[in-house]
């Protein structure tokens, strides 16, 4: 299994596509963080103070923001082997395929880890830069630790779930395309419907509000709670997508 | 590489490792029943034959005969309906170490930002291989000064190479190869004919390359398994099926005073055809035989030739109606309404 995992490093890390979603995580978080310390306390904006608790836990929690990057990361890690056909050696070298969809699963879940943490320690020290030239650079005390650790949880559950959507659509421009429109389109009308909206705490979406958001939204789990429905997703993706990549014939 | 005692530069190229040198154990490949539909269509029926060590075997059939099918079965990518595919009794799936015991090129397919080494490490990663047999084996097919480039700038034979390579990191017993010489230039065909005996021959391996023209095979295999349209239509020895042909063991000859040859060769017992314009068609002599018997006569030879083209022949009547896009013959008249 140690062997396959770091097969899937070296898959990993022998093109730039990691790059590309790291830098891309890196500016997202960073620019989100500026913009809003930047009108963070003014009237017209209504966005907290620098320095309130409301202000800390928002924009230490920016970093999820990049979620979609890491969802994009695991559907890449898992669908270049049919896009570019290289699951036939890969299946040739493992038979066991339920081993390579989970070795593919620790391999991305701590890659994202990394990256994550990389992501969580910018968005720290550009808020502490620019909320510090304002006055006050959050402290890293045990809240504000907690929300940073959150925010790395809910990325690396993300990969974790691209990998398993990804083994379960195989198509690699329709798992990212079928993943940006389920969040930003068909989950914020859920959320808005007054009819569904009740449904929106038990949906993936509802799961990563939970988990990082804190301030007054809809109906949601408590934040615990919502990693654990996060994390569930994830797995049962990686459960039917191993399920199918086992099962499936490689053409 | 010391087979015979001497280092060829040969031997150099055709090095697998320095640890090929102890014969590789022979493993046989044996196909029993095999059966796969693809919803209605039915890709392969009942087809069962066996591979044997130290031999190339070519796996022939038209396009759609269901060889790739076939090939994917055996190496547990295509889960079949019915049968079963071994490797010294065990199936692909259940191999312990696979990649140390068959090779297979299939797909010429790579991630194209790639580099072709790089594509090499990540199966040594994965088999738990050393990271150096990716340069040994780009050694072996000659890619070693384009291995640090991307995959998606090679050409199809290079691709071809690089798959090759590929199936070599092992070190495997068993070689199979879907279409190998698809892309490669006739000084790649060459070399690869040369490079699969070697493996068979010098190093007891078992080969089995399949290709859906015979005569891209004909000279390095030694035995055929012929399909059409998903069924087995002839297993043997080349030369068994050459023995098989239509003609075979026939000699023809030309000559100006052909019915008194005719008579000549009949009067020592071999059967003689005659079609007219001066050719015999003789069987049951050799042309050796034929050409003293013509001298002692005193007859005119004006052509002497054993028949030997019958193989390419075979292999269209056995498979001839089996392609899976049969397209009308040229100049024959078009099925009225087809042309629109």
């Amino acid at each position: 299994m140690i062997r396959l995992v770091r097969a899937e490093w070296t898959k990993l890390f022998t093109t730039k596509v990691w790059l590309g979603l790291l830098l891309g995580s890196v500016v997202m978080v960073a620019a989100f963080a500026i913009f809003f310390t930047a009108f963070a306390g003014d009237d017209e904006s209504g966005l907290p103070a620098v320095g309130t608790p409301l202000y800390e836990d928002l924009i230490l929690s920016t970093a999820a923001n990049a979620n979609i990057l890491f969802l994009i990361l695991g559907i890449i890690g898992m669908t270049q082997e049919y896009r570019h056909r290289t699951a036939t050696p890969t299946f040739l070298t493992s038979p066991r395929r339920g081993q390579v969809v989970i070795a593919k699963l620790i391999a991305y879940a701590l890659a994202a880890a990394a990256f994550a943490l990389v992501v969580v320690i910018v968005n720290y020290v550009v808020v502490a830069i620019h909320a510090g030239a304002r006055g006050a650079a959050p402290s890293l005390d045990g809240d504000n630790l907690a929300t940073l650790a959150t925010s790395l949880v809910a990325l690396v559950i993300y990969a974790v779930i691209g990998v398993g959507l990804g083994a379960l659509l195989r198509n690699q421009v329709g798992a990212i395309v079928g993943g940006l429109v389920y969040l930003f389109v068909v989950e914020p009308i859920i959320r808005s419907v007054r009819a569904t909206a009740g449904a929106y705490k038990w949906m993936p979406g509802g799961g990563l509000e939970a988990l990082t958001a804190t301030f007054e939204g809809p109906d949601l789990l408590e934040a615990w709670q919502g990693g654990l429905l996060l994390l569930g997703y994830g797995l049962l993706a990686a459960f039917l997508g191993t399920l199918l990549a086992v099962r499936r014939d490689v053409v | 590489m010391r087979l015979d005692g001497r280092v060829t530069a040969d031997d150099e190229e055709y090095a697998i490792s320095s640890a090929s040198t102890a014969a590789t154990a022979p493993v046989r490949v044996e196909v029993r029943g095999l059966t796969k539909s693809f919803g209605a269509v039915r890709a392969v029926s009942d087809l069962g034959f066996s591979v044997e060590p130290g031999q190339v075997t070519g796996f022939l059939g038209p396009n759609g005969a269901g060889k790739t099918t076939t090939l994917r079965m055996v190496l547990g990518l295509i889960r079949p309906d019915a049968g079963t595919a071994t490797f010294d009794g065990v199936p692909y799936t259940d191999l312990p170490d696979p990649s140390r015991t068959v090779g297979a090129v299939l797909e010429t397919a790579f991630h194209p930002a790639r580099s072709g080494r790089n594509h090499l490490r990540v199966y040594c990663r994965a088999a738990g291989l050393p990271l150096e047999r990716a340069d040994e084996v780009l050694r072996q097919v000659g890619l070693s000064d384009a291995g640090g480039r991307r995959a998606g700038s090679y050409s199809l034979g290079m691709r071809q190479r690089l798959a090759l390579a590929g199936a070599l990191l092992g070190d495997p017993g068993v070689l199979v190869l879907d279409e190998p010489a698809n892309g490669l230039d006739p000084e790649g065909i060459q070399w690869l004919r040369g490079f699969l005996r070697h493996l068979a021959h010098d190093q007891g391996r078992t080969v089995l390359v399949s290709s859906h023209l015979l005569s891209e095979v004909e000279q390095t295999v030694d035995r055929v398994v012929i399909v059409g349209a998903g069924r087995l239509v002839r297993e043997g020895s080349i030369a068994e099926l050459r023995a098989g042909a239509e003609g075979a063991g026939t000699v023809l000859v030309r000559s100006p005073e052909a019915p008194r040859l005719a008579e000549v060769l009949r009067a020592t017992g071999a059967q003689v055809a005659q079609d007219g314009d001066g050719a015999l068609t003789v069987s049951g002599r050799t042309a050796a035989e034929i050409g003293s018997r013509a001298f002692a006569a005193g007859v005119e030879l004006h052509e002497l030739r054993p028949h030997t083209s019958g193989l390419e022949e075979i292999y269209f009547q056995l498979t001839a109606g089996q392609e899976q896009f049969a397209a009308p013959t040229p100049g024959a008249p078009v099925a009225e309404g087809a042309a629109r």
